[in-house]
């Protein structure tokens, strides 16, 4: 897929979102939020349940209209982002394929080398021909991400990426995203901390509505704000 | 697959998997309008007419897709597909499709 005028110049590009106010039933979600993501970085996301994160991501990629929201790429305003052919592409908690989409087709519209893609997962390749509901949770979640994270975007964001995924495939999940972002962006958002953490560049936490940045060492700053147990 | 490529494959993706409302609804309204006018010897300029009953139809495809299967946007967002243009190319593809099928059937009938 062909990028567009944002991607024709040389170096890193920035991925920036700002703007973005929501609220549900009244209640403020989020309400101050800068958020900043480039080329060669894994930015997480994290915060309690209920406190935005999703809906964070999906008024970044565009597909959650949110007046106001201002989402530029190397200064450029792009929204909806996804409209951006190569600029960006999202991972949901909900199953990404329709009923009916096999990994093949996936793979082929989306111009994903199966076979790269699957390159440190061998024993998945046999499931190419595999729909939507004839994989277990977790190999179908894995799947999904190798096939975003492999497709030729600037950015991926990643939304619950982790969940259901068996511990010895996320330590090599964990190594293809540490590749990935040799040639992009990648956000991601996901309670398990423990694997969350050390893959990160840069921390936010979403907190009362806010995005706060952490410093090198976010723990103690999980701990005081009651990300995590004290 | 160049872009608009990849954005034709993924409308008629989309048709395929709301295909099963729309046609059964156009299969209705044959059944129950077209055919009947044949009998009857009565279906001249009735085209018009059936495009508007089957347009009239297409809220209740959407809302039923909807219900259905509200996550089926994500993987056309991921090819730039918005769910607009989605809509937009079921319409033009069905239509087309009811049109041509009901035209036929008048014209071999006549």
């Amino acid at each position: 897929m062909s990028r567009g005028p944002a991607f024709r110049a040389a170096g890193p590009h920035v991925l920036e979102a700002d703007g973005i106010r929501v609220a549900f039933g009244g209640r403020p979600v989020l309400t101050d939020i800068y958020l900043r993501v480039q080329t060669g970085q894994v930015v997480g996301l994290l915060g309690r349940n209920g406190s935005g994160k999703s809906t964070l991501l999906q008024a970044v990629f565009g597909a959650r209209c949110v007046a106001d929201a201002s989402v530029r790429v190397n200064g450029r305003r792009a929204v909806p982002a996804f409209r951006t052919p190569g600029l960006l592409n999202y991972l949901p908690q909900a199953p990404l394929l329709p009923p009916g989409v096999s990994l093949r087709q996936a793979a082929r519209l989306l111009r994903v080398d199966w076979a790269q893609a699957t390159a440190s997962f061998p024993e998945l390749r046999a499931q190419l021909e595999a729909r939507p509901g004839e994989l277990s949770g977790g190999t179908a979640r894995l799947l999904h991400m190798l096939l975003l994270l492999h497709a030729d975007t600037a950015f991926s964001l990643f939304d619950e990426p982790f969940t259901g995924i068996m511990p010895v495939h996320l330590e090599t999940l964990g190594a293809e995203m540490q590749r990935a972002r040799q040639r992009k962006g990648l956000l991601l958002t996901d309670h398990r901390h423990a694997e969350v953490l050390p893959l990160c560049d840069v921390v936010y936490l979403l907190h009362q509505g806010r995005l706060l940045k952490l410093g090198a060492n976010p723990g103690p700053e999980l701990r005081d704000h009651g990300y995590l147990a004290a | 697959m160049t872009p608009l490529a990849t954005r034709l494959r993924a409308v008629l993706l989309f048709y395929r998997g709301v295909a099963p409302f729309t046609l059964g609804i156009s299969a209705l309204i044959v059944l129950a309008v077209l055919v009947p006018a044949l009998r009857e010897g009565r279906a001249r300029g009735l085209l018009p007419m059936l495009l508007l009953l089957k347009l009239a139809t297409g809220p209740a495809v959407w809302y039923l897709a909807e219900q259905l299967r509200p996550q089926q946007y994500w993987f056309y967002y991921n090819l730039g597909v918005s769910r607009g243009r989605l809509w937009a190319g079921v319409a033009v593809l069905d239509g087309l499709l009811f049109l041509g099928t009901a035209a036929a059937a008048t014209a071999l009938a006549a």
